[in-house]
């Protein structure tokens, strides 16, 4: 638990608190992995708005417009506004606060700037944690800010309750708006600098999107919500009042706390290890092959193997294929350690260095990807003293199920 | 992992050279900082309450045109709420004989023009850890 006085006056919205556990939990310094307990059980309050779009398409823009709005009705809000940080030298100029006008001096708004920390995605590793923080210390909307996002930063789905995407006019033609990727998570669809002279089609195209994908029965949205279209000119004011409108009526029909409900979907960390394990011990392969379960944790689990006469080949060096099953095993434990039935379709491995008897290897399996349907991960196949054996990629088909044996909840099937 | 500085760099009074401001951002950011940037003309209010929301440990203040008279008055706005432990250093144009009033009100460093960027860079490194070292005593 953090110190009492501490979290007090982190859940009471002390300003200078507020700013340190951020901190605190952006560097994963001791006591981050307290702060996160001591606030679960306490966030699903505030609404968290979610606003996303290429560079330069006006997220920050927006969100000055919008905290204008939000504070002239005496809500208390706090922003996170994720930046990207250099590849080279991992600093970060952070710079989104300065377009939100000047309603960043409010008693009632608390904004803070993240980096990106070379987290793909559009937002940082911690985000999801400072807005538990924020949402517990009493903000009534939290909005998030992503990095200026491609099609396929598709974090911010599973963090915000409303998902806001902007698509400034005359980017590309209506197949980009065809295309898949964060298009299909939005809940609003923002056309921005409505002053523009193509921001008419623009919204045109999106609109006929929306309308192909709804014929289709694609629409992959909760319950009735039917994603729409809005024409803003934040600097103006224009659009603004009916986007304001459209939130609140998202707010409504969804409710708050989307993340914690995805949360709760996912297993957390010992649980995951648990599941791995039992999966790994009723698997006769794996077994028979003398793999030893070594470790997971959502998205990514561990195997080791040691080396024996019988994983030889003709030439006296550890066989192919011994090493294939071994990241193949980290592999499908890692795909199915979120409790739900994932199956190879694809996989390939090259080989980097011959292995002799007696010789300890480590599979170590992580996500690259996962969406509703797919996911790829990486494994490395190593020794003990960190060399590369074999490199690994795979992908699986997610289904709806839950792995073999596992029945409704990974929790209680213990002992299996 | 390390506790990343925060920095941030800012312009206070009515003076709108930001060219030098946006150098030294830039540099603190290619030397691995977390820096928060603002154009100029802001009030001491503002800035007060962004060091504390961004939970900064260095405020860098370019002047040009004697804005530089203004920081003490920053600084004891910082001490009032609480956050007197962040570093303010100044660069600019600064008439030698104004320095001592500034080291003597609080400011950590005067860099005059010339100051070669690693040097600037160095200093708010090892400022900022010092900030951080307090902030987080047992952070590792």
């Amino acid at each position: 638990m953090p110190h009492p006085d501490r979290l007090a006056a982190i859940l009471a919205g002390e300003r200078t608190a507020l700013a340190r556990a951020i901190s605190m939990l952006e560097n994963d310094a001791r006591g981050a992995a307290a702060l996160r307990a001591a606030l679960r059980g306490r966030c699903g309050r505030a609404h968290v708005l979610g606003i996303t779009g290429a560079p330069g398409a006006g997220k920050s823009t927006l969100i000055g417009a919008l905290l204008g709005a939000f504070l002239g009705r005496g809500l208390k809000v706090a922003v996170a506004a994720v930046d990207p940080s250099s590849p080279v030298s991992g600093g970060a100029l952070l710079g989104d606060r300065i377009r939100m006008g000047s309603h960043a001096g409010h008693e009632n708004c608390f904004i803070r700037s993240l980096s990106a920390r070379g987290q793909l995605g559009g937002l940082s590793a911690s985000t999801g944690a400072v807005v538990d923080l924020l949402d517990a210390a009493g903000f009534d909307t939290v909005i998030v800010e992503t990095v200026g996002a491609g099609q396929s930063e598709v974090d911010l789905a599973r963090l915000a309750d409303t998902r806001v995407v902007l698509c400034p006019p005359g980017l590309g033609d209506e197949v980009q708006a065809l295309k898949a990727g964060i298009l299909e998570l939005a809940d609003l669809l923002v056309v921005s600098k409505a002053d523009h002279p193509l921001a008419g089609r623009t919204a045109a195209e999106l609109r006929d999107m929306l309308a192909l994908r709804r014929h289709g029965g694609a629409h992959p949205g909760a319950g009735t919500w039917q994603p729409r279209v809005l024409e803003v000119d934040a600097a103006a004011g224009t659009g603004l009042e009916a986007l304001l409108e459209a939130i609140e009526e998202h707010r409504r029909a969804i409710g708050c706390g989307r993340r914690l409900q995805a949360r709760e979907a996912e297993a957390d960390t010992a649980d995951t290890a648990a599941l791995c394990a039992r999966l790994a011990a009723r698997d006769p392969f794996v077994t028979s092959l003398g793999g030893e379960f070594a470790g997971a944790r959502p998205g990514a689990a561990e195997v080791a193997l040691a080396i024996r006469a019988q994983h030889l080949n003709f030439n006296g060096t550890c066989h192919g294929g011994v090493i294939f099953a071994l990241a193949d095993t980290a592999f499908g434990l890692a795909s199915n350690s979120r409790g739900r039935l994932a199956a190879g379709i694809d996989a390939h491995v090259t080989y980097h260095s011959a292995v002799h008897e007696g010789e300890r290897l480590l599979a170590r399996a992580r996500e690259i990807s996962r969406s509703r349907k797919l996911a790829v991960y990486r494994v490395d196949v190593e020794r003990a003293d960190g060399t590369l054996v074999a490199a690994f990629t795979g992908t699986v088909f997610i289904t709806g199920a839950h792995p073999a044996g596992e029945g409704t909840s990974s929790r209680s099937a213990g002992g299996a | 992992m390390e506790l990343r500085p925060r920095v941030l760099v800012t312009k206070i009074g009515l003076d709108g050279h930001d060219r030098g401001a946006r150098v030294v951002a830039a540099c603190l950011r290619d030397a691995g900082m977390e820096v928060v940037y603002t154009p100029p003309w802001q009030d001491i209010p503002a800035v007060v309450k962004l060091a504390i929301e961004e939970d900064i440990d260095v405020i860098g203040i370019s002047s040009l045109a004697t804005d530089h008279l203004i920081v003490p008055a920053l600084i004891e706005a910082l001490r009032a709420a609480g956050a007197g432990d962040v570093a303010v250093i100044v660069g600019g144009i600064v008439p030698d004989e104004e320095v001592p009033a500034l080291i003597e009100a609080g400011v950590a460093q005067v860099f005059h023009p010339g100051a070669p960027l690693a040097r600037i860079a160095d200093f708010v490194r090892s400022a900022a850890a010092r900030v951080r070292a307090t902030r987080f005593p047992d952070a590792r």
